[in-house]
């Protein structure tokens, strides 16, 4: 349990940088995920912390220690860190209970407290009729939760999780995400997780650091990256969005297909792209602030899919399911905007398209 | 009522099943058909030789051949030193695959061709460069020694049966260096950071993780590399003989040699005992270990936790140069020289010691021209053939669920496990006319023998290559309407070429060199390359031999060199 700073780390394989600049501090009993693509960076920044990799440059503080940087490198066994693989790296060749009790012998434990420690861990993760089964004998779900016990029993003061849900299958991942959290609340203890799955990012993290292309795209909690993405990519990344290019002048935007209008009292001039969750659209009766025809609509059982155009552009609409009964396709609609964002245009077209 | 009108009659497809057996049936059938003709009944056909020897049940050859002195000392011999080769074979393989596999030595990648690389050389090229290099009197690293650090007699006898187990270890080692790489590349390495971030040191997680991990490979290493210096003829023949020290391959030899019924039993005799130990070994190593392999596979293929060697790494890699230099450079390049030298017992480099004449009589020589040919011929067709059995084999095996196509899988591997002396000498006692065949003193017998022994090499890179492509690339192409053969040949077979060629030379090589069932099955006119070379080197003239074996070397790594260039680094030996 303690706060972790990264210095202006910067990892590169060769000529290739993974990773620029990387800087953040988490604090004591924090849970922070890395979210991110793959190939963006963020199981190499989760492998320094490790002490897997080296940093090309920058510092990287456990508590109070230095554990990388030019002078200094602490290697992995050194670090008081408990991790857990996305392919659970189980000890086929040991039980349950030796697989957890590892840890504990490195640290020259006497038997008895062994004992004790793992049953308490096991209890934890609930598997303590499974201590003396091997690894083969278990389901991906179990070995999965063998991984979390050894990496939770020498009460590390930092946790490392690598995708660890990525290989289950979707119910079970969801009651595991539970789980996690509810692990981690009980214990204090101070979590890095790496995930490309927004769900599991927005449920468990105090924190969220969105990273592309080896750079931080953002910091934040999750309704912040939600609500207030920093940039398009994080707006795109996490959740849907729709974007449409428009004009920013005297307090409104602009769309530059339809010229219809939002007010807009921010910063940005000129060029820009509104960005508009599918969520935060919603029909209404009179005094819509966009005018639009429906093109199709989707029953999803707990939502209305809907694509509307609006004069020279379609955007989604995701609506309550009872909408469905009172539009058809053709009719004239009036939506309501609740909340949208307003990004710089940088004329990257990447995020233009309409989400499917 | 039935009419035998043909609008009536179930289906023409069900016609079909009716009247012509399924092709893959007559594939394994033909398969079977020939392992067994060629295989099974000759090696069984040995047994019951050994004890029906005059016509009813007697243990008498056993009586006879094993309480000779000289047999019993070569039995003894033989398990001495295949234990001894069996375990310094994996004290080196095993630290060198980690070291290589796992750390931040320096020229890894060198290395690994290197040692990879001295698995395809022929055993028998070490035993000529070590009796040059430590012959008790004469040999060049003995006098340098004894110049460096002033002693009076040499410090070394090649001709001992620790020369005997020296020169086994360099040359079979590879084969337990090659199965523990690839066994520790197959590794999950997180795994091994696993136990790092558990608190394990390098060298703890090394003892409490990989070392158990790795076990059953390492077993299987150490019987492949006591089998196969067990099974050695080329090393004792050359090494072992002249210092009186026979091993069951060498007398059993000289038994056949002797030519007589007599001889031709003890030779038998001995050989079941060679077989035994073969099959016991097989069976360990096939059908328990086999079982007992941790399956590995890492959901994401992370490079491995390379260890720092920190402050010895230095020491270490020179360690390792050092190895390379004795084990592998050293006698290679002694060979080398051995051909362009006129006087052996002068130095290479001195006044009018140096010559090119050996090289032009090993293109010149009409018995050495007419060796090559016969090799080259016998290892085509070995190759081609054995290709073209592996091929079927592998598809029926991971395409099919065809009842049966385990048999000849069984067949092959038992093949390749046993000794060559056995397949040889099998050979000789059931395909001399005896029942029928008469195929001695062909270049037939040759092929055969060859195919049996090496076939599995093939088979087995052709499995792997198959069974990594998968079956909806075929049922794509089929749905697209192409027909099977036309999906075979649009996108099976070119996917799986490398594989192939790989596996042509896989067989090619070995068969190319052979000198162990050469040496029994050869005749006037079906001398190999191999057995010429051996000839020339104990009887005739050093350096002839010699620059047949550093030809035979520049093939070995020139193929290997291509195979690399050609597959992408996919493919080498």
């Amino acid at each position: 349990m303690s706060k972790i700073i990264i210095k202006d780390v910067m990892k590169a394989f060769g000529d290739v940088v993974v990773l620029n600049d990387f800087n953040a501090e988490f604090a004591d009993g924090e849970f922070i995920t890395l979210l991110g693509p793959s190939g963006c960076g963020k199981t190499t920044m989760l492998r320094m912390i490790a002490g897997f990799e080296k940093p090309t440059k920058g510092e990287i503080f456990i508590g109070e220690q230095e554990v990388s940087s030019t002078k200094t490198f602490v290697p992995p066994e050194k670090r008081d860190i408990g991790m857990v693989f996305q392919s659970y790296a189980v000890w086929p060749h040991m039980t349950v209970f030796e697989n957890v009790a590892y840890p504990l012998k490195m640290k020259k434990m006497d038997k008895a407290n062994i004992k004790e420690h793992v049953a308490r861990v096991l209890e934890i993760v609930h598997l303590s009729q499974y201590a003396e089964r091997v690894p083969s004998q278990l389901s991906g779900g179990q070995q999965q939760r063998v991984a979390l016990a050894r990496a939770l029993v020498a009460e590390p003061q930092l946790l490392l999780l690598d995708e660890p849900l990525s290989n289950l299958d979707a119910k079970l991942r969801d009651s595991m995400r539970f789980e996690i959290k509810e692990i981690q609340k009980a214990l204090g203890i101070t979590v890095v997780y790496v995930t490309h799955d927004q769900m599991e990012a927005m449920t468990m993290s105090d924190r969220v650091i969105v990273i592309n292309h080896g750079d931080i795209q953002q910091i934040g909690k999750p309704t912040e990256i939600y609500r207030y993405p920093a940039n398009q990519f994080v707006a795109d990344f996490v959740g849907k969005i729709n974007f449409i290019k428009a004009t920013s002048a005297n307090g409104e935007v602009q769309f530059k297909d339809s010229n219809q209008k939002l007010p807009y009292d921010g910063e940005l001039k000129g060029d820009v792209v509104v960005g508009i969750r599918p969520e935060n659209l919603r029909f209404i009766k009179t005094n819509g602030d966009l005018k639009g025809t429906m093109v199709s609509q989707f029953y999803l059982g707990d939502v209305n899919d809907c694509r509307v155009d609006i004069g020279g552009e379609q955007i989604r609409v995701i609506a309550e399911p009872k909408s469905f009964d009172k539009h058809a396709e053709g009719e004239s609609i009036l939506l309501r905007v609740d909340e949208f964002s307003v990004f710089e245009d940088t004329g990257d077209d990447e995020h233009m398209k309409i989400l499917t | 009522m039935r009419s035998p009108t043909r609008s009536t009659s179930p289906s023409p497809l069900m016609v079909h099943r009716k009247w012509f057996m399924d092709p893959k049936w007559i594939i394994i059938a033909l398969i079977v058909g020939f392992l067994l003709v060629f295989q099974v009944f000759p090696l069984l056909y040995l047994v019951f030789r050994a004890f029906f020897s005059t016509g009813k049940f007697s243990l008498a050859a056993f009586k006879r051949v094993y309480t000779y002195p000289l047999n019993w000392s070569a039995l003894v011999n033989t398990l001495v030193t295949a234990f001894f080769s069996m375990v310094f074979g994996v004290l080196i393989a095993f630290p060198l695959a980690w070291l290589i596999g796992r750390t931040n030595l320096y020229g890894k990648k060198f290395f690994r061709t290197l040692f990879v690389a001295t698995y395809m050389v022929p055993p028998y090229v070490g035993a000529m460069a070590w009796m040059r290099l430590l012959n008790p009197t004469v040999g060049s690293m003995n006098v340098f020694l004894q110049k460096i650090f002033n002693l009076s007699a040499a410090p070394f006898n090649i001709y001992t049966t620790g020369g005997l187990i020296w020169v086994l270890t360099g040359f079979y080692y590879p084969y337990a260096f090659i199965t523990i790489s690839r066994a520790m590349e197959k590794m999950d390495p997180s795994l091994e950071e696993a136990s790092r971030i558990s608190g394990a040191s390098p060298l703890m997680t090394l003892r409490t993780i990989t070392l158990p991990m790795m076990l059953p490979s390492i077993v299987a290493a150490a019987l492949l590399v006591f089998i196969a210096a067990a099974s050695a003829y080329g090393i004792p023949s050359i090494i072992g003989v002249p210092g009186q020290i026979h091993t069951v391959t060498t007398r059993i030899i000289d038994f056949v040699y002797i030519g007589s019924q007599e001889g031709l039993t003890d030779a038998t005799t001995l050989a079941v005992f060679l077989m035994i130990i073969a099959n016991i070994v097989l069976y360990l190593s096939t059908f328990t270990l086999g079982k007992r392999q941790y399956i590995t596979v890492s959901g994401k293929s992370t490079r491995p936790n390379i260890v720092d060697l920190g402050k010895w790494r230095v020491l270490i890699s020179m360690m390792v140069v050092l190895f390379a230099l004795v084990i592998v450079i050293i006698p290679f390049i002694t060979v080398a020289l051995s051909s362009i030298t006129v006087n052996l017992g002068e130095p290479v480099f001195s006044q009018g010691n140096m010559t090119l004449r050996y090289w032009a009589r090993i293109f010149t020589r009409k018995s050495i021209l007419s060796s090559s040919k016969n090799s080259l011929l016998s290892a085509i067709m070995a190759a081609t053939f054995g290709m073209g059995i592996s091929c079927m084999m592998a598809y029926l095996l991971v395409r099919t669920k065809v009842k049966g196509r385990k048999i000849p899988d069984f067949m092959i591997t038992v093949g390749s496990g046993t000794p060559s002396v056995v397949i040889a000498l099998s050979l000789i006692m059931a395909m001399s006319g005896k029942f029928g065949i008469n195929i001695y003193n062909t270049l037939t017998i040759m092929v055969i023998a060859y195919m049996i022994k090496y076939m599995m090499m093939g088979m087995r890179t052709v499995v792997s290559a198959l069974s990594q492509i998968s079956p909806s690339l075929e049922e794509a192409s089929q749905i697209s309407g192409a027909s099977w053969l036309k999906s075979m040949k649009n996108v099976t077979l070119p996917l799986i070429a490398p594989a192939i060629v790989a596996g042509w030379f896989l067989i090619f090589m070995p068969c190319f060199y052979e000198l162990t069932m050469s040496t029994l099955l050869y005749s006037t006119n079906t001398k190999t390359l191999g057995y010429e070379l051996f000839t020339y080197q104990t009887y005739h003239n050093q350096q002839t031999a010699s620059a047949l074996a550093t030809a035979i070397l520049i093939i070995v790594f020139g193929i290997n060199w291509l195979l690399n260039k050609l597959t992408d680094g996919e493919f080498s030996i």
